[in-house]
């Protein structure tokens, strides 16, 4: 398991950079238009502990409000961790570009960066995901996201 | 008589400035008219500040972000929201626990304008010389309006309220009134049964419309407030079926969460 807070080197700077990317996005998108989703990410995610993992995925339920990918993850010790990613409904990653079963499926080994639960169970919200080919797409929205503003204004 | 004098400037303007050019170097196209003259909103559309198809592979094009390749065509603005001191109390005590309270968590559709401008849901217009439908992928609900017809005397309070429109010169105008009690019209923004939402929908051009709300709720706000977006008009883009409640697993989570508000709730920064 890599950890974007723990891991050392190149990893955790570019880690840091796509974190410091992400909030200067969500900055600017705040005046945009709103990228309403199922439900708050703050309640059940950490936007500041991100996560990046690589897996074999065992389970995708395409199902809305989110799709799920299932992923067995080996830890520092070489136990094998079942995750739990959350991310868009199947209607919003057909528009951004997945195909279902085609660009990701049952078996294949991908990069997933994440935002962890706060119950610090092995579930997280997924950002992107990198496929084998080095390809990065999105998965879900950015941290924040359904959350609103801290101050009712 | 108005209408076919624009749709005549509108025609002679398109001929006249063929390479007038979007933000994006897209041709600005005029806006398509019903047989009567008519601005026609009939198409499918999502909230965005972006012209032309999205390209998914700029990762600026991607819905929640902004602007990366293209450039914003018009800037998205909401209004302070003058909530009524008692009721920024509670809505700030919603954001404070970072809206686990959200309606939405359960799949309860929501009043506009929230389910209307959306960044990653599209809306579809189905427009008739009397009736103008709004169907939307968020929640998979529609709303049917009469054009210049009052409300019916049989309503019921609704989640998306009861609606009729009319046109003010090229803008369709949608009131929308007997709502039921309770809904969000942004994060923490609630509303009671008193909830108005006067829409104005203007099709500038083929691409674009523009689109404002203004919410009234006189036992919530002071004051009626605005947002102001843009819809851009999604080509090749479909509303499709989005089921909230198909494995809807938040709202047992969050039962479990609400449990262990400690775990989640934060205070505001001053």
């Amino acid at each position: 398991m890599r950890d974007g807070l723990e891991a050392a080197g190149w990893r955790q700077v570019s880690t840091w950079l796509r974190t410091v990317a992400l909030v200067m996005a969500l900055t600017l998108s705040a005046a945009a238009a709103p990228a309403e989703a199922h439900h708050s990410f703050g309640v059940a995610f950490d936007a500041e502990k991100t996560v990046t993992l690589t897996g074999t995925i065992t389970k995708i339920e395409w199902t809305s409000p989110h799709t799920h990918v299932h992923a067995d993850v080996k830890d520092a010790t070489g136990r094998v961790v079942s995750w739990k990613f959350e991310g868009y409904p199947p209607t919003v990653l057909s528009r951004t570009g997945w195909k279902r079963d085609v660009t990701i499926k049952v078996g294949d080994t991908i990069t997933m960066f994440g935002y962890r639960a706060r119950d610090g169970s092995a579930f997280a919200h997924l950002r992107e995901v990198t496929l084998a080919d080095g390809k990065r797409l999105f998965f879900g929205p950015p941290p924040g996201t359904g959350e609103g503003g801290a101050v009712a204004k | 008589m108005i209408g076919r004098r624009i749709a005549i400037v509108s025609a002679f303007v398109a001929v006249l400035v063929p390479a007038a050019l979007g933000a994006q170097g897209a041709a600005i196209q005029p806006t398509p008219r019903t047989a009567d003259g008519k601005p026609d909103l009939t198409g499918v559309y999502q909230a965005s500040t972006r012209r032309g198809p999205w390209d998914f592979e700029a990762p600026g094009d991607q819905p929640g972000q902004p602007a990366g390749r293209s450039t914003p065509v018009n800037a998205s603005t909401r209004d302070a929201i003058p909530y009524q001191d008692w009721a920024r109390d509670k809505a700030q005590e919603y954001l404070n626990r970072r809206s686990v309270d959200d309606p939405t968590t359960f799949c309860i559709p929501q009043p506009t304008p929230r389910i209307t401008p959306v960044g990653l849901f599209p809306i579809q217009f189905v427009q008739t010389k009397d009736t103008i439908v709004i169907l939307y992928e968020y929640f998979n609900v529609f709303r049917s309006i009469p054009i210049g017809r009052p409300l019916p005397d049989d309503i019921e309070p609704a989640f998306l309220g009861n609606s009729v429109a009319r046109w003010d010169g090229d803008t369709m105008v949608i009131e929308a009134s007997h709502f039921k009690e309770g809904g969000w019209v942004t994060n923490g923004a609630f509303t009671s049964d008193a909830l108005r939402v006067t829409e104005r929908f203007t099709r500038v051009d083929r691409d674009q419309i523009n689109y404002e709300a203004v919410i009234e709720d006189p036992k919530v706000f002071t004051k009626p407030w605005t947002v102001r977006t843009t819809l851009m008009l999604r080509e090749g883009a479909r509303v499709r079926e989005y089921v909230c409640n198909e494995n809807n697993l938040d709202a047992e989570r969050y039962r479990e969460f609400l449990a262990r508000p400690s775990l989640f709730t934060r205070t505001p920064p001053r």
